[in-house]
């Protein structure tokens, strides 16, 4: 029962911040069908502003605000920067692709994160940054929180789960009851005629990469928490934060949700009860079932054309 | 149609093998050719200089091209240094693309490295039918010198002990002080880390020692599930990494969850910036460079010509290396009477000797294998301020 319980911890950890990188891929895919492969270079550029603002805000040995405080201006720098860099990529590596051939959006999207991760790395060296969020307050995020049974669900632990699904409540809030989030619902069901209704389809779009990239800046400091980001970690988060929109119905926003708990599940109870040793081939193999049997993903709509 | 086809494959097959006799005939012209001395050397090193261990590339480039830059001019050579970037997270690729970059460049004699197990694997092959030597300063991995079959070749060498030692003598300083009963081993599924795992093992099942072994894919970032997996009562998990960062990681994790368990990484975590969990152990196959009277000059030379940075274990053995390096080429060179060929510089590397050797004593060679003779492995534990205590 206790590795039960601490797995579904794990899990759940894991799950929430790949649900956060999952619905900037939903989003973006949803408003413009692209397959934004930036997006886990956003993540990776998300963490070390975290980095940076702990820093400058005295580090984990002597922060110069409490604790909270320090925790949450991370998060929102993070969610600023990233929005802006989402904004920036946006405008310069796809709005003049917007209507090429599929094909050329989606070589430019990799060749963003290629840029992206070179250039943190000319920048800030290929070093690990490390938070070291363990010398925080005597270890207190690592030592708080509290017991079920033998199993410690420690603070940080709690605020990682906790934040990313404000976050994700909020987006849903944002998108389902607001007049913008309608705007983006029109464009995601038909840009064109959602245009000639009078919706300004470029700026829906930029909201898009705001929101999207703004996820993946806070998805990066929750889990930079608790462990190391590199320059090189895009790649890897990114392909599975992919993964999850793909499970959960890239262009679903409760999809994305529910794949990335899915992937989290899956991965933790994989290492925790079948092997160490294959997990990713276990998570990969469910992308290819999913693929096979329901492409569409869990909550994803099948595209239906007229022929 | 048919016949179309077939002609079509004719000639694909006729062209693929004239490419690859060209490719192998250009490789035996290159390597046969003689060098003039006078002319500019390229000595590369081959070591991740990105990912997640970059932080080895840069440590042991500051070290290498600090001993060009010291002992080429007075040994008359003239050399350029150049980096060759191996990302531990791409495998064996960029490695094999690296090796075939080196032997088509006729200006590259030796090359120092690779830094890593997998790529030595990888390009071992490459260099020995070009007849370049290829000295690794930190590559331990036992069967790249030893036993058969060899995953390196006779052009190989390294002048750091292999996990021969260090898997001996990591388990053995865990039987013999540490006295433990239960101990659980973590590979990233590499060859570094699955060889000085199975090191490690044999001589804690053959002293009885209960072992459980995990194995995580080498792109993992959170290794909740694995602390998961230790038992309470284990004394120790054996974590060898090369991504110094993840061991403090899994180190803060075992605490999180409660578990007893202390981290004993191997060389690959030997980074006292990024792996500081007090308590924990760290196995190197150097000592701290800075305790040798005899290093004090090198030392302070090394530290002016990079301020601020700290002395690591990874560097000093690629100083070492690079030192090899170009001795062996200077004893070709006045063999060959001002020239000299890739063979001959290989056939010499084995007949230098360095009496006062960076890391302690004098370099030799063993004679049964390419590796250096008497050298051992050093275990630290980590303190509470973060430093590096030598216990073993």
């Amino acid at each position: 029962v206790d590795t039960f319980l601490q797995l579904t911890v794990d899990a759940l950890t894991l799950g929430s911040v790949y649900a956060l990188i999952a619905l900037g891929y939903t989003l973006v895919y949803g408003v413009l069908k692209l397959l934004n492969f930036a997006h886990g270079d956003v993540f990776m550029v998300g963490s070390f502003i975290g980095y940076g603002v702990l820093q400058l805000l005295g580090g984990t040995s002597k922060p110069v605000v409490p604790v909270w405080l320090l925790l949450v201006v991370m998060v929102l720098a993070a969610m600023v920067g990233c929005a802006a860099l989402g904004v920036v990529i946006e405008r310069f590596a796809y709005r003049p692709l917007r209507d090429a051939p599929r094909i050329a959006p989606l070589i430019s999207a990799l060749g963003v994160s290629f840029f992206l991760a070179n250039s943190m790395q000319l920048l800030f060296g290929a070093t690990p940054r490390n938070y070291n969020i363990f010398d925080l307050a005597n270890a207190s995020l690592y030592t708080k929180g509290f017991d079920i049974g033998n199993v410690h669900v420690a603070l940080l632990r709690i605020i990682t789960v906790v934040s990313a699904f404000v976050l994700m409540i909020l987006l849903w809030l944002l998108v389902n009851r607001t007049r913008t989030g309608k705007a983006m619902r029109a464009t995601s069901y038909d840009r064109e005629a959602a245009a000639m209704m009078g919706i300004d389809i470029d700026k829906v779009i930029v909201f898009t990469f705001v929101l999207g990239s703004g996820l993946a800046g806070a998805g990066g400091v929750l889990q930079s928490l608790r462990v190391p980001t590199t320059v090189a970690i895009g790649f890897i988060v990114g392909l599975k934060g992919f993964t999850a929109a793909v499970i959960g119905g890239i262009g679903s926003i409760p999809g994305a949700m529910a794949g990335g708990l899915i992937l989290g599940f899956a991965e933790s109870f994989s290492q925790g009860y079948i092997s160490t040793k294959w997990s990713d081939l276990i998570v990969f193999t469910i992308l290819i079932a999913f693929m096979i049997f329901r492409p569409q993903g869990l909550l994803g709509r099948a595209d239906i054309r007229k022929v | 149609m048919k016949k179309a086809i077939g002609f079509a494959l004719a000639v694909l097959a006729t062209s693929v093998v004239a490419a690859s006799a060209q490719g192998s005939n250009r490789i035996t012209a290159v390597s046969a050719a003689s060098f003039n001395c006078k002319s500019t050397i390229t000595l590369p090193l081959v070591t991740p200089v990105t990912g997640g261990a970059g932080f080895l590339g840069a440590e042991q480039g500051s070290w290498a091209s600090y001993a060009v830059k010291s002992l080429a001019k007075p040994l008359g050579l003239k050399v350029k240094f150049v980096l060759g970037d191996t990302p531990v997270e791409q495998g064996p690729a960029p490695a094999q693309a690296l090796a075939q970059k080196y032997v088509a460049d006729k200006s590259v004699l030796v090359v120092l490295g690779p830094s890593t197990s997998g790529a030595v694997a990888a390009s071992s092959a490459t260099y020995f039918q070009a007849h370049i030597a290829h000295i690794s300063p930190s590559a331990t991995r036992t069967s790249l010198t030893q036993g058969t079959p060899k995953d390196g070749t006779p052009a190989f060498f390294r002048d750091v002990p292999g996990d021969y030692i260090q898997g001996p003598s990591d388990a053995n300083y865990m039987i013999n002080t540490l006295k433990v009963k239960k101990v659980v081993l973590l590979d990233f599924q590499e060859p570094y880390s699955t060889g000085l795992s199975d090191a490690v093992e044999g001589v804690l099942k053959k002293a009885g020692v209960t072992t459980i072994r995990l194995s995580a894919p080498n792109t993992t970032t959170d290794y909740s599930a694995y602390v998961t997996k230790v038992p309470s009562d284990a004394d120790i998990v054996f974590f060898p990494t090369q991504k110094p960062g993840d061991a403090q990681t899994f180190a803060q994790q075992l605490i999180e969850q409660g578990k007893k368990a202390k981290v004993f990484g191997g060389d690959g975590s030997n980074d006292p910036s990024a792996f500081k969990q007090a308590g924990s152990y760290v196995s190197n196959f150097a000592p701290d460079i800075t305790g040798i009277k005899a290093d004090a000059a090198l030392v302070a030379g090394w530290k002016k010509a990079n301020p601020g940075k700290a002395v690591g274990s990874f560097g000093p053995p690629s100083y070492g290396a690079a030192q090899i390096a170009l001795n062996a080429i200077s004893l070709a060179c006045k063999a060959g009477h001002g020239t000299t060929t890739r063979q001959a510089v290989l056939g010499t590397i084995k007949k230098v000797k360095i009496k006062n050797w960076i890391l302690g004593g004098s370099l030799r060679w063993s004679t049964k294998s390419n590796d250096p003779l008497n050298a051992k492995f050093y275990i630290f534990q980590i303190q509470a301020d973060g430093s590096y205590k030598l216990v073993g």
